[in-house]
């Protein structure tokens, strides 16, 4: 009876599994089959061809928008990382006037849509003539305050005795954050860095707004305007441009798995 | 090689004094030993000389040269502290030379001290570890080690030994105290337990809200407490306190409570007078008459034991007599039963007393 009952657990849990990664698969399959056989559900295409691929890099700038995307992402994400560590520091370890107020703010800003925002931002970006530039893509989202607070947790966790000692080793407060600190949250840095590379590299309605010249779009937005504008023609090619948007970001979190799977174990056990 | 010196030195967080007006001064070489119970401020004047907390008014001085507003770097003091803060990413040695190469030490000569701190530690096999790999006792040496490497005019421990199980807290207060007196260099060392302050302590500060209640060598402060608070702080088991009050008849002074009556030396009695006191007796001073056919007579004060705690070569045996618990240490396999009567003996020229206000009325 038990055996039979963990049998049926295993085909319920197969099939939810399934209807995960179905679509997915159906996805991938479909950028290598030719057009007559695109229709089908069958994963393994008859002849498989990369003629998706070659249609949708001919008809719009794609290896320019995956770099544009790449060095928007990475940029943010380094800057979020590092600019959100100085102030997760200062906002944990360090005394002076005003650290509740920043504390409260900081926390205040996440209770802030960001919809609410897109409006003014965008005329304030108007106002600066950053239209079609990058400074447009990236500096609105240089500095993070969801980043900040996660940052800020781990770093009261840290014992105060290991700051008091590496000041009198004679470390300045910044080494102290960039050689023990860092270190330490390299979990909580691997999770940071996934949620803000993958949050900027699948962003479109900011470039949407923010640039219309197409040597500057993004990976997404190009993918947007490609295919709901009617560029593929046919659904292989949608998919395939769709494809080249989701395999970085599932390679940065291969790459990052290892600490991200860390930092949500530790953060159960933490509490 | 240093001295150190406190001059009027206070504390406080926001409304609250821990430290007030406090001076002090520690010679050069010396082991002196801040002790007190949780809130006496004694930490707050550790990290106040380490530079890690400021001072609210006051003067520090580390060798004659005024400290009191530089950061702990320039202090040239070391600090090893209760959970030992090691820095978990690096390697024992990465450990002990941080320090020297933040002070661009060169190279060669990093080698050496680390070499030498390991050789007298005894932790040359263990310096490719991570202190994760490390037993308690092996970080606490580390600790020390990386404290030794720096050669610092004074070194400070904050509860070095309290995460240490009983067993290696007692080696390793053997090995603090043979490296301070080897190394000879100041050492201002806190602790709550005053085993630790006993037996490591060249001399003893007791601190209790902040204030000092007495400065003096180990035994001084165990023979002769200044007040109350320090006689029932030094000393294991505790000293036993009786309240009651004096009376003299014939030129002669005697404590007395309900059911007792304790005769004191005329020599040593300078302000009787009237009014409340307690008298202070300390366990290894009462003497029990373990004969059940003795009638209190005398001086003897008559009482029916309620616990004995046998711990070996000594037991305590814990009596009432009157309402008063008393606690007597005794040698020896001869104890008494509990529900047994015994007479007690008070040694009249080991007690102590104490006024009203907690001072020692005994000189």
């Amino acid at each position: 009876m038990r055996a039979l009952g963990r049998v049926a657990l295993y085909v319920v849990l197969a099939l939810a599994a399934l209807t995960f990664i179905y679509p997915f698969l159906w996805m991938a399959s479909t950028t290598f089959k030719s057009l007559s056989e695109i229709g089908t559900l069958s994963l393994i295409p008859d002849r498989p061809t990369l003629d998706n691929y070659r249609t949708m890099w001919a008809r719009a700038p794609f290896g320019r928008a995956l770099l544009n995307s790449a060095l928007v992402a990475t940029t943010i994400t380094l800057s979020v990382l590092v600019s959100g560590s100085i102030t997760a520091y200062a906002m944990a370890r360090l005394n002076y006037r005003g650290r509740a107020v920043l504390n409260a703010v900081t926390m205040a800003v996440l209770l802030i849509p960001g919809q609410l925002t897109l409006i003014p931002l965008y005329t304030l970006i108007v106002q600066l003539g950053w239209v079609d530039t990058y400074a447009a893509l990236i500096v609105p989202y240089l500095f993070n305050a969801t980043a900040i607070l996660m940052l800020r947790q781990f770093f009261l966790q840290i014992p105060q005795s290991l700051v008091d000692s590496a000041r009198m080793d004679g470390m300045s407060e910044l080494r102290i954050l960039f050689t023990i600190f860092w270190p330490l949250a390299k979990p909580v840095l691997a999770t940071v860095a996934i949620f803000t590379f993958m949050g900027s590299w699948n962003e479109v309605l900011w470039p949407l707004l923010v640039v219309r010249e197409q040597q500057l779009m993004t990976l997404p937005q190009l993918l947007t305007v490609f295919a709901l504008g009617g560029g593929a023609g046919t659904i292989g090619v949608s998919m395939a441009s769709a494809m080249v948007l989701v395999v970085p970001v599932v390679l940065a979190y291969a790459f990052l798995q290892r600490y991200f799977i860390e930092s949500m174990a530790g953060s159960g056990v933490k509490g | 090689m240093a001295t150190v010196t406190f001059e009027h030195v206070s504390k406080r967080f926001g409304d609250t004094r821990v430290v007030v007006d406090l001076d002090l001064e520690v010679a050069d070489g010396e082991l002196l030993v801040l002790v007190g119970g949780s809130g006496s401020g004694k930490s707050t004047i550790l990290r106040m000389l380490a530079g890690l907390e400021t001072v609210t008014s006051g003067t520090i001085r580390i060798g004659g040269r005024e400290v009191t507003a530089l950061p702990p770097r320039e202090r040239d003091v070391a600090m090893v502290f209760q959970d030992y803060a090691l820095y978990p990413h690096m390697t024992v040695r990465e450990n002990l030379s941080l320090g020297l190469r933040l002070k661009n030490v060169p190279r060669p000569e990093i080698e050496k001290r680390v070499a030498w701190a390991a050789g007298i530690l005894g932790m040359e096999p263990l310096l490719e570890r991570k202190p994760k790999q490390l037993s308690g006792g092996q970080r606490q040496r580390v600790a020390m080690g990386r404290a030794m490497v720096r050669e610092p005019l004074v070194f400070l421990f904050d509860e070095p030994l309290s995460n240490l199980d009983a067993g290696l807290r007692a080696q390793m207060r053997i090995e603090i105290g043979a490296l301070q007196r080897r190394l000879k260099t100041t050492t201002v060392y806190v602790t709550h337990d005053q085993v630790e302050a006993m037996t490591l302590g060249d001399r003893i500060v007791v601190l209790a809200d902040g204030r000092i209640q007495q400065v003096g060598h180990p035994i001084e402060l165990y023979r002769a407490p200044a007040n109350r608070f320090v006689a029932g702080f030094i000393g294991t088991p505790p000293m036993n306190f009786l309240e009651g009050s004096l009376t003299s008849a014939n030129d002669r002074v005697a404590f007395v409570a309900e059911g007792v009556r304790v005769e004191l030396p005329p020599a040593r009695v300078q302000e009787s007078g009237a009014g409340p006191v307690t008298l202070g007796v300390r366990p290894e001073d009462i003497v029990l008459d373990l004969s059940a056919s003795r009638t209190a007579a005398g001086d003897a004060l008559s009482g029916l034991v309620v616990l004995v705690e046998r711990l070996g070569g000594t037991s305590h045996v814990h009596f009432d007599v009157g309402r008063h618990r008393l606690l007597a240490s005794l040698s020896g396999d001869s104890l008494p039963e509990v529900g047994a009567s015994v007479v007690a003996r008070v040694r009249g020229a080991s007690v102590h007393l104490f006024g009203s206000d907690g001072r020692a009325l005994l000189p």
